[in-house]
């Protein structure tokens, strides 16, 4: 790693403060939650920070708060602790699944909610320093190369899958994304956090450069309503999910009056399937039916060479996943 | 290394404080010496509390935590296994919870506490977890050890009555390439005070002659160096310090090939702080034993007629990883920054990654003699052998059947990266390396810088795992000692995981091609195999692809062409030819006797070996007894779908088995014995334990011969300075080879002192023994063994699952029941990884790796590992110690293939290129 400094900003406002000034005078500043992604591609020199601006000291970014019926989670908190807060767990287990299936434990016990969202890719092209779109080329090396775990929606011109467990879930459980900058906060819908490489090929969300993702708002927890992220690895433990699905149904009895269902490792981002989520409104959750749902979510797929696989794979977690859940007392 | 060098530090303005404080600096002064003439970037003053000091401390900013601990506070029991958070080595407990230290920076530990591995016992009282991972054998190579000890300890705090699930997810950041994941869940599991499933090896003699009884070998024993595997004090290459000491790092080539035009290294050489920089230019010296003419054991006679000869920097450069140039400084992040600042021009040549294209003709050249490699006589002809005549079994068969199979380039990525410490006092040549044979090594780095071997001294005294890829010597050696000579100083070097897997070399990667010939009995006429190893840039072994001595039939040909590419080098890992052969020749016969609507288990037993080469006879032969007890054992009837993939539902399971017969071989070593005055015996020989156990092995085999307890043994290792020659722990030889010397030296000294009575005073009896026996009569020593094993597949997820797996082998006479069972069992988890995960993928396009590491190459981790059952058939033919043979590659060999096969018989579809991925698996089904 090249030399840089350490901050420890007291609070936000001051990170943000920091990085701005690190970027006017001419140097480089990365943010570091829990740090283990960001040590790693700064010893490959993805990044190369002159300053580099570390969250986990500051106080009170680590809660889990009831708001309103809903609740806040500082960005800050680490996966572990996330996966295991009661509150989280009990209301929306979504979230607290995808927080365990990240990694490894010693990663789940540093890594942070912010963090595991705005992680970089794990595309095999830009983690091995390929000048591609997100490394702030102008080619995706994937779509001619080897594309296994590439995207089969939103592609275009990069290829990649958005990385993160949580991400998916927070979509899924309509989150808003609190934002710092240095003019103050804002608050974004998840459908807008996130970002198509047709909007930003070199990003994957909204954060401008002297940005951090502060907190997320989950809204009311409805009565009926369950959760459950379906994760599928490249073997047993600590892979990024080849695809994933994240599930929110509010169920009446055995009648689901409206589901929220968001694919992971599919797509650059989250993927949302709305005419898939439809289908289930007012219906009972038969294997028909979640087959049809599963056949829905998967229409339009443009798979590249070497993906294809991961249409009908991802049409049987999604089936499964969803007769599982409706099936749950 | 020693303390005293290490205390010249100023300690006044890194500790202070608390009398606990003070304490620890007197036991573990800490800050290296030069540290005021390294660049250093931004630095912070920190308080953090490392096992229960306090200390004050003045670090750089970009330190990381492992960093701090290893390099600064001289706590070397943190291993750094991928430095990326992939692999779990360097785990230590901060405030109580796992992380990876090489993932946090040291400035974040203001405030915190830390615990390693140092800090888990009490004085001389052990935690229960050290003593659980010692009588359960966890350990094998025990670079991970201090990892998986954290790992366990922050889960048992947290879970005191962990479930073995729950014990397999706590352990999971934590790889063992060794793969003795069932022993380190058995140990935390005992702690934990929960029964696990697994069971151990069960022992059964071979028919004929009972075993005559032992008395200290052949019963479970505890490795003699378990509490330094235990305690982080086992001290491995990367651990060695020596004052003055120098950071070297390598510059790798970023094309598969190029030309280099020129080199600056003006600006790198001028930095402060750099001693050394050398490239092609200003080093010339050859790696003899990183490409070999005919994959032969280099020797003076290919040194001087290869036209094929890899030096420690070439030019052109062949693959991507292919060292250029190297620094030394005196900080390892200065050494780091100098690699920026070499400036290399490159001629970018056209380059070809797969071995058949390579032979086209119009294929970019990787050598100028072509792309097939060359044998010793600079011949550029297939490996291959002949019986019989193939035509004519082919024609005389009822059916033919033909098939394609291939194999991944699988990296041996055992736990310790390459590392090397290299120093000069006047003339002679000191160098730490982790290797297995401390002979070959001293003797190939003699010979490749041209000074005589006693001017070279090898030490290895631990080493975390070989597999294949740390015998001889490697150019890290080679590089780090004439860095230090050109600087003056002792240098270490220490490779990044990513270099190690494409800079030292991993399993050559074959496609085989076979025809096979039955007649109407079933009964073989007729095995072809036309085969291709990608060799990478250079021939470092073989590329052979073994397998067909397992066979009966009359007539056979094999023709293999071993391919240079712009790949990486490939080598030696764990049974070089024979994993991925006997996954094709096993898959093949499983084709056969499906096609013929035969159960594999009785095609087997009609078709395996009974003879060698159908003439000679075997020493013992038990090939027969593995296959009938193994399919006893595991039900086979029951588990083996008569019709392939017919279960219903989309879960479905199957089952397959492969069997072997594996090279077992006598020959030559040395051991030498002294006994002093007490009656305390000293027993050197030149082993260094790659993880198999072998000072143990040596310890148990010298107490039986002497008569007397492992406590009156004392074993001597791992330095050519105190160590005769050994043959080096590869090809599974040491305990036949050097536990014969030892036997024969014991006898020697038995005979001494029943002549002369033991010593007096400060003399001592020596006896030295260097047999090299032979078989008698033509005959063929082999070890044999049977795999079975039964596979759930998820035919909609594309995912499979090992449900149950039995390991049965003949290796003789167990001479340590407790490592011999963690031998098989390794090697077949390293099987199922083989067969289902690994592979070193490469961009097409521009000839880039894309998977090197932990992450990349899917290796298994601890909720991958199911349980291995192991069944022993023991016999004792006359040779060897006692009647043992080989073990170490054994448990690999078939298993690849037996996985293979019951992946076909759950899904009724062959899957025929390794590995078998959920991409190939949905390809097929749906």
């Amino acid at each position: 790693m090249k030399a840089f400094t350490n901050a420890n900003p007291r609070d936000l406002p001051q990170a943000v403060k920091l990085a701005h000034e690190a970027r006017v005078a001419g140097h480089t500043a990365a943010i570091a939650g829990g740090g283990s992604d960001l040590l790693g591609m700064a010893k490959d020199h993805l990044v190369d920070p002159d300053v580099l601006i570390h969250l986990r000291g500051i106080k009170g970014l680590d809660r889990v708060t009831e708001q309103a019926g809903g609740a806040r989670i500082g960005g800050q908190i680490t996966l572990d602790a996330l996966s295991t807060h009661p509150l989280v767990r009990s209301r929306y287990a979504v979230l607290a699944e995808a927080a365990e299936s990240v990694a490894t434990p010693q990663i789940r016990n540093v890594g942070t909610l912010a963090g595991n969202v705005c992680q970089r890719p794990w595309c095999w092209y830009f983690r091995n320093g390929f000048p591609c779109y997100k490394a702030g080329g102008n080619q995706c090396f994937s779509v001619t190369g080897e594309n296994q775990f590439h995207a089969i929606f939103g592609g275009g011109p990069s290829f990649i899958v958005h990385p993160s467990d949580t991400a998916p879930a927070l979509v899924a459980l309509d989150a808003k994304f609190r934002i710092v900058g240095l003019s103050g906060e804002r608050v974004v819908p998840a459908a807008d956090f996130f970002v198509l490489p047709k909007q930003n090929a070199a990003r994957e969300n909204a954060l401008a450069d002297d940005e951090v993702l502060a907190s997320i708002e989950i809204p009311t927890s409805s009565a009926g309503m369950r959760s459950t992220y379906h994760k599928i690895l490249d073997r047993e433990a600590w892979t990024h999910a080849v695809v994933s699905a994240a599930f929110v149904l509010v169920m009446d009895k055995d009648v689901c009056r409206s589901a929220r269902i968001v694919l992971g490792g599919v797509a650059p981002i989250p993927w949302r399937v709305p005419e898939a989520e439809r289908l289930l409104a007012g219906q009972r959750v038969t294997p028909e039916l979640a087959a049809q749902v599963g056949e829905t979510a998967l229409a339009g797929a443009t798979p590249l060479r070497k993906n294809a696989y991961k249409v009908p794979l991802t049409k049987a977690v999604v089936r499964r996943t969803l007769v599982e859940l409706a099936a749950r007392a | 290394m020693s303390s005293k060098n290490k205390r010249k530090i100023s300690r006044r303005k890194f500790l202070e404080g608390t009398g606990v404080a003070l304490v620890a600096a007197a036991e573990a002064p800490s800050l290296a010496a030069d540290d005021k003439a390294s660049p250093s970037g931004p630095r912070t003053p920190i308080r953090v509390t490392v096992n229960g000091a306090t200390h004050r401390i003045e670090v750089e900013d970009r330190w990381t935590l492992v960093e701090l601990l290893r390099d600064h506070f001289m706590l070397t029991g943190t291993k750094i296994g991928c430095d990326r958070g992939e692999c779990g080595a360097c785990t230590v407990l901060a405030d109580g919870k796992p992380v990876y230290s090489c993932s946090q920076l040291a400035v974040w530990m203001d405030g915190r506490s830390i615990q390693t591995v140092e800090g888990l016992a009490h004085g001389d009282q052990l935690d229960p977890l050290q003593t659980a991972f010692i009588e359960h054998d966890a350990p094998q190579c025990g670079f991970c050890t201090s990892g998986q000890l954290m790992a366990a300890k922050g889960l048992v705090a947290h879970h005191p009555h962990a479930t073995e699930e729950e014990v397999r997810a706590g352990l999971t950041g934590n790889i063992c390439r060794c793969s003795a994941y069932n022993r380190y869940v058995e140990a935390t599991l005992a702690v934990a005070g929960t029964v696990p499933t697994g069971g151990t090896a069960k022992f059964v003699a071979a028919p004929g002659a009972p075993l005559a009884p032992l008395q200290t070998a052949g019963h479970p024993t505890p490795r003699i160096d378990a509490m330094e595997r235990v305690t982080g004090k086992a001290n491995y290459t990367g651990d060695v310090h020596l004052p003055g000491m120098l950071y070297a790092r390598v510059l790798r080539s970023p094309h598969p090939h190029a030309r280099i035009r020129s080199i600056d290294v003006s600006q790198a050489a001028a930095m402060p702080g750099i001693k050394a920089v050398i490239t092609h230019e200003n080093c010339t010296v050859v790696w003899g034993a990183g490409g070999v003419a005919g994959g032969v054991q280099y020797n003076d006679q290919v040194k001087k007629i290869t036209k094929q000869r890899r030096y420690a920097f070439n030019n052109p450069v062949r693959f991507v990883g292919d060292p250029v140039a190297a620094v030394a400084a005196v900080d390892r992040h200065l050494a780091e920054e100098a690699l920026a600042k070499i400036r290399v021009d490159y001629e970018v040549l056209a380059f070809v990654l797969d071995p058949e294209e390579a032979l086209k003709p119009d294929a970019p050249q990787v050598w100028p003699e072509g792309n097939l490699s060359l044998n010793a006589q600079n011949e550029a002809k297939p490996i291959g052998q002949r019986r019989g005549n193939i035509e004519e079994g082919l024609r005389a068969a009822e059916h033919v059947f033909e098939n394609r199979f291939s194999t991944a380039f699988v990296h041996n990525a055992q736990m310790e990266p390459r590392a090397c410490v290299a120093l000069w006092e006047g003339d002679k040549l000191t160098v730490y390396t982790p290797t297995g044979g401390i002979a070959n090594c001293r003797h190939d780095i003699a010979r490749d810088l041209g000074i005589p071997d006693e001017k070279v001294r090898v030490i290895s005294q631990y080493m975390g795992g070989n597999f294949g890829n740390k015998n001889q010597n490697q150019d890290a050696d080679l590089i780090t000692a004439m860095l230090a000579k050109q600087a003056g100083a002792p240098v270490k070097l220490e490779m990044s995981r990513k270099e190690d897997f494409i800079g030292m070399h991993g399993r050559w990667p074959t496609i085989q091609y076979f025809k096979v010939g039955v007649d109407r009995e079933s009964a073989l006429t007729a095995i072809q195999l036309r085969g291709y190893s990608g060799m990478g840039g250079y021939r470092k072994n073989s590329g052979a692809i073994g397998g067909i001595e397992a066979f009966h039939c009359a007539n056979l040909e094999t023709a293999i062409y071993p391919v240079y590419t712009n790949r990486t080098v490939s080598g030696n890992f764990r049974g070089p030819e024979f994993p991925q052969g006997y996954f094709g020749f096993q898959s093949m016969m499983d084709d056969v006797a499906y096609r013929v609507m035969m159960d594999p288990v009785e095609f087997a037993l009609k078709n395996m070996t009974r003879k060698p080469g159908e003439q000679a006879e075997y020493t013992n032969y038990t090939l027969e007894e593995c296959i009938r007890r193994g399919a006893e054992a595991f039900e086979w009837k029951k588990r083996w779908r008569a019709e392939p993939g017919s279960d219903r539902g989309p879960v479905k399971r199957g089952a397959g088995m492969a069997y072997m017969a594996f090279r077992s071989g006598v020959g030559r070593s040395n051991a030498v014995i002294r006994v002093d005055a007490k009656g305390q015996y000293y027993v050197h020989v030149g082993v260094t334990d790659v993880g198999a156990g072998a000072k143990t092995t040596m310890g148990l085999i010298a107490a039986e011969a002497l008569g007397v307890p492992l406590s009156k043994v004392k074993v001597i290792w791992g330095d050519t300075d105190r160590c005769p020659y050994s043959v080096g722990e590869s090809g599974s030889r040491t305990t036949i080879m050097t536990g014969q010397a030892v036997v024969e030296a014991a006898r020697d000294i038995r005979r001494q002192i029943g002549e002369k009575g033991l010593p007096a005073g400060n003399d001592f009896l020596t006896a030295e023994a260097a047999p090299n026996p032979t078989v008698a009569g033509g005959k063929v020593r082999n070890a044999f063994g049977a795999h079975f094993v039964e596979v759930e597949a998820d035919t909609e997820l594309g995912h499979l699952r090992v449900v149950k797996y039995l390991a049965v082998h003949d290796c003789g006479r167990i001479i340590n029941p407790l490592t011999a069972e963690g031998q098989i069992k390794g090697g077949a988890l390293m099987g199922i990884g083989m067969a289902l995960h690994e592979d070193l993928l490469y961009d097409h396009q521009t000839g880039q790796p894309l998977t090197p590491g932990y992450y990349g190459a899917r290796v298994l981790t601890h909720r991958d590992a199911p349980n291995i059952e192991v069944m022993f058939i023991e016999s004792d033919d006359g040779y060897g110690p006692y009647g043992a043979k080989s073990i170490g590659e054994s448990g690999k060999v078939p298993a690849v293939g037996a996985v293979a096969n019951a992946v076909f018989n759950a899904l009724g579809h062959r899957l025929k290129d390794l590995p078998i991925t959920r991409d190939k698996v949905l390809g097929v089904l749906v």
